[in-house]
């Protein structure tokens, strides 16, 4: 085996090799390390690397395998987490100042079922501070940059996940999506990205503050819809550790891969996404319906009668829960926020609570809506991002152009960038990103393929019917 | 709204200075605008969402 394989190497295609004894988990955990290397210090996607601790563990899975005892698909398999999510004996930032120094005693349970599964963890991956925005330009630990075009942001909060697998420097990566965290970098890396429905993968472990407690998700990145569910498989399922975690049997997700997908009825919303996509996106929208029509799907417009009140009622919902994770260090350690950050808490801090909970009723009239939608269509779909990864120079001056327009990164409903995936967050529903096509600059594009809730592999059937017709997947980004 | 920032300054000791009072005062506004629709939609009979289970439709 040699590093250039790992460029076109997913999970589905390397474990059948390390289950037959035809590549070792070492020589596999070193190559990626050894990329790592060469590449990391471009893209800054990692802030920890755990190299030694990946070797043993590589050299456990190797000896395992050797005697009989193969876990599953994940064995042997590299993979790399989000710095939100607790790691025990490696420091855990959350992308901030504050925790800088926490080493957590514990692992999260979805790098707890990771390692169960024989998974090997390379280290830690950047993100926007406290998992609060979407560009990964992380005052502390630096800005992780887009493989696509390094003068780009990765999108976020979940950056640095996306583009360590994006640019191959692991098999697959673990998130957080509390507005779009993993869907929209994943969709501006050109990489696969799950949001699960609420409850599905347990957040026992997810760094508090980093996300709503009724809206925040693990999430999971990779290259393929078949290895997304390789992953899943691995880390769903009920945790007592968390009270919000689902007691719903876990189905096979590879089950639905490669089913057919004709005679669905696939639902567009048209007027909010049509109004907030900008034109390649769109575009490439527009292609993407017109493939899964081609596969014999059959395409219906859905409305959502409240759909305007969906930023509002997902931002307060959010804000106020995040915010209130956060009070004890605004009252002992506010300046090591940095001062965005510290400023738009402050702001949250005079919602009222009866704000919240009028929120909370519309959140209830929003979920009904899309449940009814969710009667006629088996899915949902959506382009993920308003605009192709922006340019970190204009992030930084809080001003895009698309199409010959100047647009500020702050509108009237929220930041751009997570307009089209928050949605589901609100929701809770199963939302996943796949590549349906790349700009005129050579960016990649996101479709969003939203399913009901626990209806996870009615998602994987119909994204992996598209990746396989499409086959964007197969293109990579070039990195010398 | 500025009022307001000045008390949260004081109750939780952010040592802002007049400017910074003042930036926040606006994002403050800024997000009562953005929330000020919720308030106008008739609610009446709704019971929030309070708890998420998506296993129960609401």
């Amino acid at each position: 085996m040699t590093g250039n394989e790992l460029e076109t190497m997913t999970i589905a295609n390397c474990s059948p090799r390390i289950m037959k004894r035809e590549v070792s988990p070492v020589e596999v955990t070193r190559l990626f390390l050894e990329r790592i290397d060469r590449i990391n210090p471009t893209l800054n996607a990692y802030m920890t690397l755990t190299a030694d601790q990946a070797l043993a563990d590589a050299k456990r899975a190797e000896d395992e395998i050797a005697h009989g005892r193969y876990r599953g698909p994940l064995h042997g398999i590299p993979v790399s987490i989000k710095d939100n999510l607790a790691t025990r004996g490696v420091r855990t930032t959350a992308g901030s100042k504050i925790l800088a120094d926490w080493v957590p005693d514990f692992d999260a349970t979805v790098v707890f079922k990771l390692r169960e599964a024989g998974a090997i963890v390379l280290g830690k991956t950047n993100m926007h501070e406290w998992a609060s925005g979407g560009t990964t330009i992380n005052p502390f630990y630096g800005t992780t940059r887009n493989p696509w075009d390094l003068e780009r942001i990765t999108g976020g909060s979940s950056g640095g996940s996306a583009a360590a697998v994006a640019a191959s420097m692991c098999l697959g990566s673990i998130g957080t999506d509390n507005m779009g965290s993993v869907r929209n970098p994943a969709s501006m890396c050109g990489v696969v990205g799950l949001k699960p429905t609420y409850g599905r993968v347990s957040r026992f472990g997810d760094v508090p503050g980093t996300g709503g407690d009724s809206t925040d998700h693990i999430g999971i990145f990779t290259k393929t819809v078949e290895d997304c569910g390789l992953v899943l498989q691995a880390v769903a399922g009920h945790d007592l550790k968390d009270p919000l975690s689902a007691d719903e049997p876990v189905p096979e997700y590879s089950a639905s891969i490669g089913q057919s997908v004709r005679g669905l009825t696939v639902g567009i919303i048209r007027d909010y996404f049509d109004k907030l996509a900008k034109r390649e996106v769109r575009e490439a929208f527009a292609r993407a319906v017109g493939v899964l029509e081609s596969l014999g799907m059959k395409a219906e417009e859905v409305t959502i009668p409240h759909m305007d009140l969906v930023a509002a009622t997902q931002n307060c919902t959010t804000w106020v829960e995040r915010v209130s994770a956060h009070v004890r260090y605004l009252r002992s350690r506010p300046r090591d926020y940095s001062p965005g950050f510290l400023y738009r808490q402050i702001a949250i801090l005079t919602i009222p609570a009866e704000t919240y909970v009028t929120a909370q009723k519309v959140r209830r009239i929003i979920c009904e809506e899309f449940d009814r939608a969710l009667e006629r269509v088996q899915v949902i779909v959506a382009p993920t991002t308003e605009i192709p990864a922006a340019k970190i120079e204009e992030c930084n001056r809080g001003e895009v152009e698309v199409d010959g327009e100047k647009i500020s990164l702050r509108g009237p409903r929220g930041n751009l960038g997570i307009q089209c995936t928050l949605p589901f967050n609100l929701t809770g529903l199963p939302a996943l990103s796949v590549c349906c096509g790349f700009s005129s600059s050579g960016l990649p594009i996101g479709l969003q393929v939203v399913g009901g809730a626990f209806q996870e592999n009615m998602v994987f059937r119909v994204a992996h019917a598209y990746e396989t017709a499409a086959r964007w997947h197969e293109r990579a980004p070039r990195l010398s | 709204m500025e009022e307001v920032i000045k008390r949260l300054n004081a109750e939780y000791g952010f040592g802002l200075s007049a400017d910074e009072i003042k930036l926040v005062a606006t994002q403050a506004e800024e997000v009562r605008r953005m929330l000020q629709p919720l308030h106008e939609i008739d609610l009446a009979g709704i019971m929030p969402w309070t708890r998420v289970d998506r296993r129960v439709k609401p």
